[in-house]
């Protein structure tokens, strides 16, 4: 039954779901499910290429000192120059929330977002967040109007603290940063998302695909990626492939899932039709 | 004068945060600055003026996830 052909020419009744189907981080409206990293490609060329393919309208950049002996290795904000995308600047680099603040002050003040990532990282090994200066950072720059998305470990409870503490979105984290190890604890993933009154957005730890599908099946209502789609062996298809995997897991999501079954059950109707 | 920009010490001419900008070839570039630990917006930037030993960073956007 996939004939609807009303409406507008060449779209499948999926393809018109998903287009209807947008969200909000804040005052701001969103299409895509998508949210990319921008570190890590082999070249600004594929890194472009790879950001069309993805249709992400959200992008994440790290604040870094400007290297003064090599001014010409611009940022990557100038191929970028003609496109309108959100800004989603990190704190990385923090190991405290006033380090955190203080980072986030100065992205503001470049004038290209008031969005932040706050992300706060004090073991070097496993990049886990640091709850406590989370949650602190969180409730100081929400104070100072900043539109604030905190990644943040899979845990329910901090991701509610954060919640009422204003965050515009919540980023529990998959699995440990640029690990590809997929979603470590889909419970509590799933436990954040019934319990959350803010978007849901996975952060970190996906490695391909499939691992993109089951977080968006969870209910979440997007994902962020850098290293999956950066450290393929071809990173342009790999965002196609990312973006499709997004609509999968978020169509099968509206779609509701059949009830598992510990038995067979067959799918050809009743036994006294059999032939005997 | 002598200025430490990004942690390095720098001999630069210059008499307020706009011209350090400029004469590091940074003039209209998407770049944020901090003097002495003070944010200063860019439009602030010619207000700014630089002491000798003044503690200069200039941050911009890289890649990142």
């Amino acid at each position: 039954m996939s004939s609807y052909t009303g409406g507008r020419a060449g779209l499948t009744g999926a393809e018109r779901t998903i287009e209807a189907d947008s969200w909000r981080i804040g005052e701001t409206t969103l299409t895509s499910r998508f949210f990319l990293g921008t570190g890590l490609f082999p070249n600004p060329y594929v890194q472009m290429e790879a950001i069309e393919a993805s249709g992400a309208e959200v992008l994440t950049f790290a604040i870094r000192r400007v290297n003064l002996d090599a001014a010409e290795d611009d940022s990557i904000l100038q191929h970028l120059q003609g496109h309108s995308f959100i800004y989603l600047p990190n704190t990385s680099g923090a190991r405290t929330a006033d380090e955190a603040v203080r980072i986030a002050r100065l992205s503001r003040a470049s004038g290209l977002s008031d969005w932040i990532k706050v992300e706060i990282s004090a073991n070097e090994r496993t990049l886990l967040p640091d709850p406590i200066e989370t949650l602190k950072a969180t409730e100081i720059l929400v104070k100072e109007g900043f539109t604030v998305l905190p990644y943040i470990s899979d845990d329910p409870v901090i991701c509610k603290r954060l919640e009422e503490a204003g965050a515009a979105a919540v980023m529990p984290g998959a699995a440990p940063i640029g690990t590809g190890l997929g979603l470590l604890n889909p419970y509590n993933i799933g436990l954040i998302v019934e319990e959350s009154t803010v978007p849901v957005i996975v952060d970190a730890g996906l490695g391909t695909a499939s691992d993109v599908t089951k977080a968006m099946e969870l209910g979440v209502s997007g994902v962020l990626m850098n290293t999956p789609v950066a450290k393929s062996k071809d990173p342009v298809r790999m965002a196609e492939a990312m973006k499709h995997a997004i609509t999968a897991g978020r169509l099968a999501y509206l779609s509701g899932r059949m009830a598992k079954k510990r038995y067979a059950s067959a799918s050809s109707g009743l036994d006294s039709f059999k032939l005997q | 004068m002598e200025l430490i920009i990004n942690g390095s010490l720098r001999e630069l001419e210059a008499e307020n945060l706009a011209e350090v900008v400029g004469l590091l070839g940074l003039t209209g570039k998407p770049v944020a600055a901090e003097a002495d630990g003070q944010i200063v917006s860019s439009e602030e930037w010619k207000q700014m003026a630089v002491r000798p030993g003044m503690r200069i960073e200039l941050v911009h956007f890289v890649g990142g996830g």
